[in-house]
């Protein structure tokens, strides 16, 4: 009885993947198919989360642990996930594990669980974790699956980091409660705290990366 | 085979749902004692940071509880409950601080604070908002560390003698609320202002008649 | 319990704090559906329609059954879970009744489940501690505004297709900053609300 017949959703991810698919996939999730910037996902919270330096390390840190988490036990059991409930036990996945991650924080964290507010459950529906879940896990073996849900967590971060540094220096004058630009002299532009400068210091940054791309594609095209 | 299909699926949801179900309930019970103590010790902070009462860096919930129960002390004056701050280490047993809270309605939802006096219970020495869902950047400034800086050496009564408080929305080029019971409104966050406002105020009025009954 | 009126919580969740420009839920399907109106349409009245009855619903099933039998660290789970049923019910609902509306729709329809606007409208809902009335008003009203935005930004779209946008601004990156200056506008609309 073929796995097709029976229902099940699995991928020909048979063949041992090597070396070199290790790295394309690290590669892809941190920069080339960068979540935020290539392939436009997880944009609710990452505009929500990037007032603080210090939140949208802990968001996240939460994003690679939720991927990294997912992505394997998705990976792990997608020989038995019947094809019909796919999307549903997913979700189920995910949400089991940003639950735990939700406990966790407000036990040990509270503080950080506070300023997050919401946006914690929002992962669930963050697009970024299906995303990878359903187009990667689903069809590769668990490492190179963990790898993937890694390296694209890495890659969320660093955009969340690169935003917020901008949003709160600007709009604080603060990096991670530090005041560096002291409001005795310096007005604090709160715009940038609100939501038009998440959105515009966003759009901007993808205009910087889309263009640093072109540019290297122009001269390999050369 | 149809049949066979549905059984796969009924077993491995009901096998997942089990996993899940379990593993969430062990760890909500394993994080239940500390998440109480956090939720119950959020106002404590609030308290003793306005009352100035030392806190070492990372305190643990509990030991935080020992410290507000060995250094406050709770009265009440007329219908006003205060939180007396009397340090360990006092020989006097006279109290250095007196906390008292307030709430209100805002903007979005209840706003709950105290506010910190020194003991003559008219100078403001720290004011702590310790819930507010107002809009952040706008009135959610309210708990923030610059806002309340403006409270300190405020007083519950004007410079004629009024008791009350104020919340003055500065037009223009006079930027400073000059009265000794006024501070600037926060730009762009009128209605919870104007809420705020109207809870210190009563808050002060209310203090100001109880305050010839106090006895330290 | 929130003390703030119905009509307050109705008027701000469209212009004050519109769930897409001031709380940045529902942005992904924000950028991919915007580009034509009639989807957008369709869409925004779909999304309204899913928020105000999973808002109302998930109300139900918080505060007499995950509550009083302390199952509320299942909270996320039961939410999602409801929100997807309903999606699916509707999905069938409108294959059967109007075939036409289903095929425009096409995919947009389950993406609905994980709009994250949805799941943040019940989160919402349940931290400011809004009774029935106000929940109903605030789904609705989230809905509408949610509708709104996505409406502005494909109408905008539209007239930015005679536009000159560099090369690596376009897609995302405009449309982010568009939403942007968009979000600046909403943001004149707090003095509106002067009711108490």
């Amino acid at each position: 009885m073929s796995d097709s017949a029976v229902g099940l959703a699995t991928g020909s991810g048979t063949t041992k993947p090597n070396k070199k698919k290790y790295l394309e996939t690290f590669l892809g999730g941190v920069y080339n198919t960068n979540p935020v910037t290539v392939q436009v996902l997880g944009i609710c919270i990452f505009l929500a989360v990037t007032i603080r330096v210090q939140n949208a390390i802990v968001m996240g840190l939460a994003l690679i642990v939720v991927l990294t988490g997912t992505n394997l036990f998705v990976s792990l059991l997608r020989a038995y996930i019947p094809r019909r409930i796919r999307m549903i036990v997913e979700v189920a996945i995910i949400a089991t594990f940003v639950i735990i991650l939700d406990q966790l924080l407000r036990a040990y964290y509270w503080e950080m669980s506070k300023q997050l507010g919401p946006y914690v459950a929002l992962i669930i529906t963050n697009c970024i974790v299906m995303g990878r879940a359903e187009a990667f896990a689903m069809q590769n073996p668990p490492l190179i699956s963990m790898v993937d849900g890694a390296a694209n967590g890495i890659g969320y971060l660093w955009i969340l980091v690169a935003v917020s540094l901008v949003r709160e220096l600007i709009g604080s004058g603060t990096i991670l409660g530090y005041t560096i630009l002291s409001t005795s002299w310096y007005e604090r532009n709160i715009l940038f705290l609100l939501a038009p400068g998440a959105f515009i210091t966003g759009g901007l940054l993808i205009w910087v990366i889309n263009a640093i791309n072109l540019s290297t594609n122009k001269e390999d095209a050369k | 085979m149809p049949v066979k299909n549905s059984v796969h699926v009924l077993v491995f949801s009901g096998i997942l749902a089990m996993v899940c179900a379990i593993l969430l309930y062990a760890v909500t019970q394993f994080t239940e004692p500390l998440r109480k103590i956090n939720e119950e010790t959020d106002k404590d902070r609030n308290f003793l940071s306005a009352l100035g009462v030392p806190i070492p860096k990372n305190v643990k919930p509990r030991e935080l509880l020992n410290i507000f129960e060995k250094n406050v002390k709770i009265k009440k004056i007329g219908k006003i409950t205060i939180y007396e701050y009397i340090p360990e280490t006092s020989k006097s047993g006279k109290p250095i601080a007196i906390a008292v809270p307030f709430s209100g309605p805002g903007f979005w939802a209840p706003i709950k604070g105290v506010l910190a006096f020194e003991p003559d219970l008219l100078t403001i020495r720290g004011i702590r908002f310790y819930q507010q869902e107002e809009t952040p950047g706008l009135g959610g400034e309210i708990a923030s560390k610059w806002f309340q800086d403006e409270f300190k050496g405020k007083k519950i009564v004007s410079k004629n003698g009024e008791p009350g408080f104020r919340i003055v929305k500065s037009g223009g080029k006079s930027k400073k609320a000059n009265d000794t019971n006024a501070v600037d409104a926060i730009t762009g966050a009128t209605r919870t202002s104007e809420r705020v406002e109207r809870m210190l105020d009563k808050v002060a009025k209310e203090l100001y008649k109880e305050r010839k009954n106090y006895v330290r | 319990m929130n003390p703030t009126p119905v009509l307050t919580i109705f008027v701000a969740s469209i212009f004050t704090n519109n769930i897409l420009l001031a709380s940045f839920l529902g942005l992904c399907s924000f950028i991919v559906v915007s580009n034509r109106i009639e989807t957008a349409i369709g869409l925004g009245v779909a999304v309204t329609f899913v928020m105000v009855f999973t808002t109302a619903i998930n109300y139900g099933v918080y505060y007499y059954i995950l509550v009083p039998f302390h199952l509320d660290f299942l909270s996320y789970i039961v939410f999602i879970a409801v929100i997807a049923a309903f999606v699916q019910f509707l999905e069938m609902f409108i294959e059967r009744f109007s075939p036409t509306l289903y095929y425009a729709l096409g995919i947009f329809l389950p993406l609905i489940t994980v709009n994250c606007a949805i799941l943040g409208a019940v989160l919402f809902m349940v931290i400011r501690k809004y009774n029935f009335i106000q929940t109903v008003g605030f789904g609705f009203g989230s809905g509408l505004g949610w509708a709104l935005a996505i409406l502005l930004m494909a109408g905008l779209r539209k007239k930015m297709g005679y536009s000159n946008i560099p090369e690596a601004l376009k897609g995302p990156g405009i449309i982010l900053i568009v939403t942007g200056v968009i979000a600046m506008t909403f943001i004149g609309f707090t003095g509106i609300l002067n009711l108490q």
